[in-house]
């Protein structure tokens, strides 16, 4: 067992809710069989929608594609088993509410579902052996998007751009959302194809420095981490950096914030002043598309809560149903009062179990009524007394209850001055707030309401 | 099963503190100055404090039945307001004037704006002001403790030969006007520590109101800005009157500790309701109202300033919130 680490480094701002890692992380990471149909989402993660590349009744093998984008921002999408395309058709999706998807049928005769390969990795791995090229196309064709939440296409990422030239790549295995905790467990199972990713990325991007930022709840994965940099000779250019434990420290600005005391221009991104960011997660599925070229069809996602039976961390197939999963962990138990497609503090509470997972989805947790505090459950509103906790924990130094209050009111100009655009919504006002006031949420739909007056996103 | 799944947006845990929660924290914050006014002031105290509150709570339902709007009692703000109300009351004021007050306080004081969240005013100090303006005598009459004197005589304002037995800040006042030794006023400090000396119901009391204030502070309902910045600026100035000149400005500890100073820095500036939401908004009304406060009781007429300044700071706060408006920690957007 790793000492205890105390770490230092950290951001103005955040929360600090009760983790509940203990429910899953000891569990090891489990193979789900592929379920008997998938639902494959055209729209997963930030860039352009792809168009479905299958017809209806198409034979589809594991990993070929069924769905593309000439955009330069996009990623292709491959289905993660072989069977039958039964449609097209539209499904429910997390964040668009209805969003079309491939219907694949699985073949059930067909060979067992695809397995994870960290065995391929090991403190030998030298990713010189692949070019600048070679990476980015397998990257670009894998269809590899981040995996951390937001979901941007990795190509972009981590091809170099003249324009914006990187020096530091960061790997983000914080996982502050609390319950996760399936960056933990790639850290600790996954070690080499973490490390050989990493590096991987570092070769596309022409990055010499890199750091690794893990919070410190996670001693054994910092331990870990650490050994494998060591053994495999790179200690002079990875170094593993423990930041405390506070949410949303895993929030790319956040960390940049703690680790290198920077700040990403608001509505900016981490290239702006020189930064490459990308989570474990992602790192180990581009070693898979680069190595195995294998496609990212399959993710490990945290089934915990305390209204499933069996919670834990499970390599699930891209397309599979909430429902699928819930019966492959036994069910839920009676006191089930949310389904939420990803942690607590940024996911989606999600009322249609057929929704697929998507590559972005690292976690389903399902919350009993005690988990949701009592207020917050029966929806006890209260005026805001303006004790302006919310502006002490916001990472971002913004106004929530300004920004929240103006647009209540319908007021977006007035929302518009106190920077509602610089939001990050990882929801600390809401979560902070005595009233229970649903700032974030009405951050949120400000947000979405002043996009469409900009009429850049159809009603 | 599936009928009991319920959506809203994220997060989906929250942190279980309820602004009910805060009004509470106030009132355990508040009880060792209500036993204190108890004992230094029995049953004037007891009766004073218990009409505030039950006036308070019953005007505020009242007010929720005729807008027609559901009842808020469950928040508390209103019992901390009447005990607010009562603490800064003088000892000897009739029970109706503090009916009175307390209706006001709650009534025009907080349900016109739309009730809690909504005043623009501390409601306790529009109360407190009102009586004032109405019933000047009877808020300037002081009382000797308990502990002095059980049968409690009213102070005289003009009899000057027993100092225990005046307010502290009416000396304070004296000796401006150069009919009172600074000295005897100074030595006043101990018994304005514990409490023991003419005042208010619940601002005699240093001890009682910092261990409140404690209290608040380790509970984070409070930051310590306000008080902070409220304590300081009023060091400040009493400090600079003080070296000026000593024989007329009493020291700068006892400015501190007497009158409705504590009790304002922890209780009546901090509430969020009418104070600034940054901390830097926090600091600008704390030095505002320590300043002011002092302004009036070194310069002005009046022996106690802390309700006026807190007034006016009040009436300032949407201005200093303006100004103090925060920025973004990545710098202002474009577009």
């Amino acid at each position: 067992m790793a000492t205890e680490i105390k770490a230092k480094l950290t951001f103005p701002g955040g929360v600090h809710p009760p983790e509940y890692k203990e429910i899953t992380e000891d569990c090891a990471i489990e193979v789900m069989p592929a379920p008997r149909q998938l639902a494959v989402l055209l729209g997963q993660h930030i860039g352009a929608i792809c168009k479905p590349m299958v017809a209806r009744r198409d034979k589809v093998r594991a990993g070929q594609v069924v769905g593309d984008s000439d955009a330069f921002v996009s990623a292709p999408l491959h289905s993660p088993v072989s069977g039958t395309v039964k449609e097209i058709a539209l499904q429910s999706h997390p964040v668009l509410g209805r969003a079309p998807a491939v219907l694949i049928e699985t073949d059930i005769q067909a060979e067992a579902g695809k397995q994870p390969c960290p065995d391929r990795f090991n403190k030998d791995f030298d990713e010189r052996q692949y070019s600048c090229e070679k990476i980015c196309e397998s990257a670009r064709r894998g269809g590899l998007a981040g995996m951390g939440g937001a979901g941007f296409p990795t190509r972009v990422k981590i091809e170099p751009n003249p324009r914006l030239p990187k020096h530091l790549l960061i790997i983000n295995g914080c996982e502050c959302e609390p319950f996760i905790t399936c960056d933990y467990r790639l850290m600790l199972e996954w070690t080499w194809q973490v490390l050989a990713g990493i590096r991987l990325a570092a070769r596309a991007a022409q990055i010499e420095q890199i750091k690794i930022g893990i919070e410190d709840n996670k001693p054994r994965a910092i331990h870990a981490m650490q050994q494998a940099v060591d053994q495999s000779g790179q200690r002079g250019r990875i170094e593993v950096v423990p930041v405390r434990t506070k949410y949303p420290q895993g929030g790319e600005r956040q960390l940049i914030r703690s680790l290198l005391g920077k700040n990403v221009p608001s509505g900016g991104i981490p290239p702006m002043i020189g930064l490459c960011v990308l989570n474990v997660a992602t790192c180990a599925a581009l070693a898979e598309a680069v190595v195995c070229d294998a496609p990212l069809t399959h993710r490990v996602v945290t089934v915990t809560g305390n209204a499933i039976v069996r919670p834990g961390n499970y390599y699930v197939p891209i397309g599979a149903a909430v429902a699928d999963l819930i019966d492959f962990c036994g069910g839920l138990t009676e006191r089930a009062a949310k389904v939420v497609l990803g942690g607590p503090m940024m996911g989606f509470a999600i009322a249609d179990l057929s929704t697929p997972i998507t590559k972005t989805s690292g976690a389903l947790t399902f919350l009993s009524q005690e988990m949701i505090t009592r207020a917050k459950y029966d929806r006890r509103v209260t005026p805001c007394i303006r004790c302006g906790r919310c502006l002490t924990v916001c990472p971002e130094n913004l106004n929530p209850t300004k920004i929240a209050h103006a647009v209540k009111k319908n007021r977006l100009d007035l929302a518009d001055q106190y920077y509602m655009s610089a939001c990050i919504e990882c929801g600390c006002c809401s979560y902070i707030c005595p009233a229970n006031i649903e700032l974030t949420g009405y951050i949120k739909t400000g947000k979405i309401l002043q996009a469409r007056t900009k009429k850049k996103m159809p009603e | 099963m599936l009928s009991k799944i319920t959506v809203s947006p994220a997060p989906h845990i929250s942190k279980a503190y309820s602004t009910r929660g805060i009004m509470l924290d106030v009132i355990i914050a508040l009880s060792p100055a209500v036993a204190a006014s108890v004992i230094y002031f029995r049953h004037h105290a007891a009766i004073i404090i218990a009409a505030c509150v039950l006036v308070c709570v019953v005007t505020e339902w009242l007010c929720n039945v005729i807008r027609k709007k559901p009842n808020s009692l469950d928040d508390c703000s209103a019992i901390v307001t009447g005990l607010i109300l009562a603490l800064s009351l003088p000892p000897a004021i009739p029970v109706w004037t503090a009916v009175i007050g307390s209706v006001f306080s709650i009534a025009i004081g907080k349900m016109v704006f739309g009730g809690l969240g909504s005043n623009i005013f501390n409601p306790a100090m529009a109360g407190r002001l009102f009586l004032t303006a109405s019933f000047g005598t009877l808020m300037t009459t002081w009382t000797v403790p308990a502990t002095i004197d059980p049968g409690m005589p009213v102070i005289s304002a003009t009899e000057t030969q027993a100092v225990t037995q005046a307010t502290p800040l009416a000396w304070s006042k004296e000796a401006i006007k150069g009919k009172a030794e600074v000295q005897t006023v100074n030595r006043q400090l101990t018994a304005s520590f514990l409490g023991n000396t003419g005042g208010c119901l619940g601002e005699t009391s240093t001890i009682a109101l910092l261990l409140g204030g404690l209290y608040l502070l380790l509970k984070r309902t409070i930051t310590f800005h306000i008080p902070a910045a409220v304590l300081l600026s009023a060091f400040v100035c009493a400090s600079i009157g003080f070296l000026l000149k000593s024989e007329a400005y009493i020291s700068p500890l006892l400015h501190l500790t007497a009158g409705g100073m504590l009790l304002c820095a922890f209780f009546i500036a901090t509430d969020p309701v009418t104070a600034p939401l940054s901390r830097k908004g926090k600091w600008i009304f704390g030095a505002g109202v320590g300043a002011v406060t002092m302004l009036i009781r070194m310069v002005g007429e009046y022996p106690e300033g802390v309700m006026f300044a807190v007034f006016l700071m009040n009436a300032a706060t949407p201005l200093i919130d303006r100004f103090c408006k925060l920025k973004p920690a990545g710098g202002v957007p474009h577009g």
